[in-house]
């Protein structure tokens, strides 16, 4: 009993944060129809979801390793694109799975690199020089042998073959793919050489680079036999779908769009895992020690990023098409309760007298929830979730306690990025794709993640749903007008006032809460 | 007798600062060595150099027969070395189970010295269930060495175990190490040189980085001389 009121006694500044939040918002729902402010606190919650999606992840990276990741809203972006191509253009994916997984086999090879380099000693001058020329020569390798492989995609240039109109097609159930071209004889054995080639090489060198500071160490490092099996299986991976392009093509593209939108939602999620994985191991780690240029770094990859994605996929906004099992409706729609939404696959539901979309405002949600606990139950019940909330507070003595740091790094990193895609890739159909959708996103992140506290997890979440629902409640404020005691007229927010209205409550609750609703002070 | 970990002549820089400039210390096999010296004479960093928390960049470090110094922190610590910091370091976000579950470097660990732990201290089994961060300072010391004892470690390496302790805890705290010395070895620094002449049986003394003096723990009791120009007043 004493427990628990010194417990609401330590925690009193929170708690009355909370009560005069709920209470402004009992307020704010005051002059509203019950189906006007049913629908703003599921689309709030929707925002919040997406927003948590991206804060959440980038919460991790900065809790355990201290970095701010700026490219946080492009991976995000990236995570959108990514899915949109495995939704929209199944066979492109399956085209490109075969450079990617032999590119991938030379890339895991960095172990092996690892230990053969230990054994070696080179002067410092030739250490400091070749890895930039190996590396060179494998991009060089590269952008030769890549672009030889047959891969059948869209055309930016061209408007009726632009991802535009390919997103279009779908949507209207229309879709026709160009025809898929094919590559036979030397041209395709250079091409395959030269992707396992030049992935190797790009291994080497970046190894290359993590050596320039190391001394040669005596002891033997074992032959890293994990890698060189990872190595193998990535090969025949790759050569695995060459051999069976077309039908798996054919399969993916009578597959349901549910299923396939499912499908895009992993490939989207695991393209963010290997990229966060391999920009840790390649970008970051070597830049721990310097944290304003990792500063430098994320942001410029942030740029980097997008202007690849412009020249990938154009500069207009594309459509991702909702999946069919939230796409429909005409007859019974919009469906009256769930399993009336299952059998009609309806766009629309009523709930509370009004009209609630499934796709944008129970999916998200759903997802956001799922993934809540997810990450909870990785954080609380499994020793890599132990070792990263050790991690968060004191990286020195986990190490010392015999754990290797750098690896739960590269996790942590992998799985914050692959949270960014599978946020992006989740709101490609209710946001649209395109390329400036990271940017505001993130803002809108660092802004949840700054109420709710920094390394916070679950003020990840509280942060992120409470910016969530305070932009859609000055959208909707901005559509019927709040009715003030002193003004004649409803006040109706401007939209401007909607992204200045969520700064303007992560200022009060800094100032009556420097470190955030559920931050500590360090 | 033989040596577990032998520190030759080893040099560490924090940052600019030539912290340490020329250390030896060997640690006999199954005993408590003392590291002794005034405050920031360098024995933290000679701990941590061993560890390589803080990598010498000159000299040898050789631990159950294997040089060690250049390798990364957690494979050095994985050959069988537990660190107990001077701050303690206690996880404050987990609990005391997970404080000492996350020591664990093979399954089961925990459970096969949980007898042991408890054993000598008695008083963490009550309070298995709170948070690192509900814990007295006392009790956190305590802690940190149970947690250094989960794994079967060959060698600790307690750093200033009784600072800012009361002289109860104190005394509980030097039977407890005491009774662990029995099965292991321990590489002690201590301020305090009532405490660390009762428990150890060598020692090495460090003076603005370097190791000046050696020996038996037995002969430095009556060394009045040295104890007095080395260690001030004792």
């Amino acid at each position: 009993m004493t427990g628990a009121m010194q417990n609401l006694r330590k925690n009193r500044t929170l708690i009355i944060t909370m009560a005069i939040l709920v209470a402004v918002f009992l307020i704010a729902i005051q002059g509203m129809s019950t189906s006007d402010w049913v629908i703003t606190v599921l689309r709030g919650l929707s925002v919040g979801a997406v927003t948590f999606l991206v804060a959440s992840g980038f919460s991790l990276i900065f809790g355990l390793m201290d970095v701010l990741n700026l490219a946080h809203g492009t991976l995000f972006m990236i995570g959108a694109y990514v899915g949109w191509t495995a939704y929209v253009r199944p066979d492109s994916v399956v085209d490109m799975t075969t450079p990617l997984a032999l590119l991938a086999a030379g890339l895991v090879l960095m172990p092996l690199w690892d230990m053969l380099l230990g054994r070696l000693s080179l002067s410092p001058r030739l250490t400091r020089f070749w890895p930039w020329v190996v590396v060179l020569l494998a991009l060089v390798i590269l952008a030769l042998a890549v672009p030889r492989f047959p891969i059948t995609a869209w055309d930016t240039a061209a408007y009726d073959k632009s991802p535009v109109i390919y997103g279009v097609q779908l949507d209207q159930g229309i879709l026709t793919l160009p025809e898929p071209l094919k590559a036979s004889g030397a041209a395709l054995i250079i091409s395959i050489i030269g992707a396992l080639l030049g992935g190797a090489l790009l291994a080497l060198g970046l190894t290359g680079f993590a050596h320039r500071h190391k001394t040669a160490r005596a002891a033997a490092v074992p032959l890293p036999w994990k890698a060189l099996v990872a190595s193998l299986v990535l090969i025949i991976v790759g050569l695995g779908v060459y051999l069976i392009n077309d039908p798996l093509t054919e399969r993916l593209i009578n597959l349901d769009t549910t299923w396939r939108f499912f499908l895009a939602v992993v490939i989207a999620t695991l393209a963010g895992v290997a990229l966060g994985g391999l920009m840790e191991v390649a970008l970051i780690r070597p830049l721990y020690a310097r944290p304003i240029y990792q500063l430098m770094l994320t942001l410029g990859l942030g740029v980097i990023g997008r202007e690849a994605v412009i020249a990938l996929w154009g500069r207009t906004q594309i459509t991702m098409p909702k999946p069919a099992l939230f796409n429909a409706a005409g007859k019974g729609c919009p469906a009256n309760s769930l399993a009336d939404w299952l059998t009609n696959r309806c766009s629309t539901i009523s709930f509370l007298g009004s009209r609630v979309r499934t796709y944008n405002e129970l999916f998200i949600i759903l997802m956001g929830i799922v993934v809540l606990v997810a990450v909870w139950l990785l954080l609380q019940r499994t020793r890599l979730g132990m070792v990263i909330r050790a991690g968060v507070q004191d990286r020195e003595m986990v190490e010392a306690l015999g754990i290797n740091v750098r690896q739960v790094f590269t996790l942590v990193f992998a799985l914050g990025v692959g949270l960014a895609a599978l946020g992006g890739v989740l709101a490609g159909p209710s946001m649209g794709v395109s390329d400036d959708m990271g940017e505001s996103l993130l803002l809108l992140a660092l802004i949840a993640l700054a109420i709710g506290g920094l390394t916070s997890f679950p003020g990840a979440a509280a942060g992120s749903v409470l910016v969530g629902l305070l932009q859609q409640f000055m959208v909707k404020y901005g559509q019927i007008g709040i009715s003030l005691p002193f003004l004649a007229t409803p006040f109706k927010p401007t939209p401007p006032l909607i992204p200045a209205s969520t700064v303007l409550l992560m200022v009060i609750i800094l100032l009556v809460m420097p470190h955030g609703l559920f931050g500590r002070k360090e | 007798m033989e040596n577990l970990l032998e520190v030759h002549d080893i040099h560490t820089f924090i940052g600019p600062f030539h912290i340490l400039q020329g250390v030896t210390v060997t640690v006999p096999k199954g005993s408590i060595t003392a590291l002794l010296g005034r405050n920031g004479a360098g024995k933290t960093t000679t701990l941590k150099s061993v560890l390589g928390i803080t990598p010498p960049c000159q000299g040898q470090v050789i631990f159950d027969g294997q040089e060690i110094q250049g390798r990364r922190t957690f494979e050095i610590s994985a050959l069988g070395i537990g660190f107990v910091p001077d701050y303690r370091a206690i996880f404050r976000d987990l609990s005391v189970a997970e404080n000492l579950q996350i020591a664990e470097r093979r399954k089961g660990d925990l459970n096969r010295n949980a007898e042991m732990i408890f054993g000598l201290f008695p008083d963490l089994k009550r309070l298995i269930g709170l948070r690192g961060n509900q814990l007295s300072g006392g009790q956190q010391q305590m802690l940190a060495i149970a947690r250094a004892l989960v794994a079967d470690n060959k060698l600790l390496l307690i750093d200033e175990p009784t600072e800012g302790l009361a002289p109860v805890l104190i005394e509980q705290l030097m039977k407890a190490i005491l009774q662990l010395s029995a099965e292991t070895t321990v590489l002690l620094v201590e301020q305090n040189f009532m405490v660390a002449s009762q428990l150890a049986k060598q020692y090495v003394i460090i003076e603005e980085g370097r190791s000046v003096k050696s020996g038996a723990m037995a002969d430095l009791v009556h060394d009045q001389e040295t104890i007095h120009r080395y260690l001030g007043a004792a």
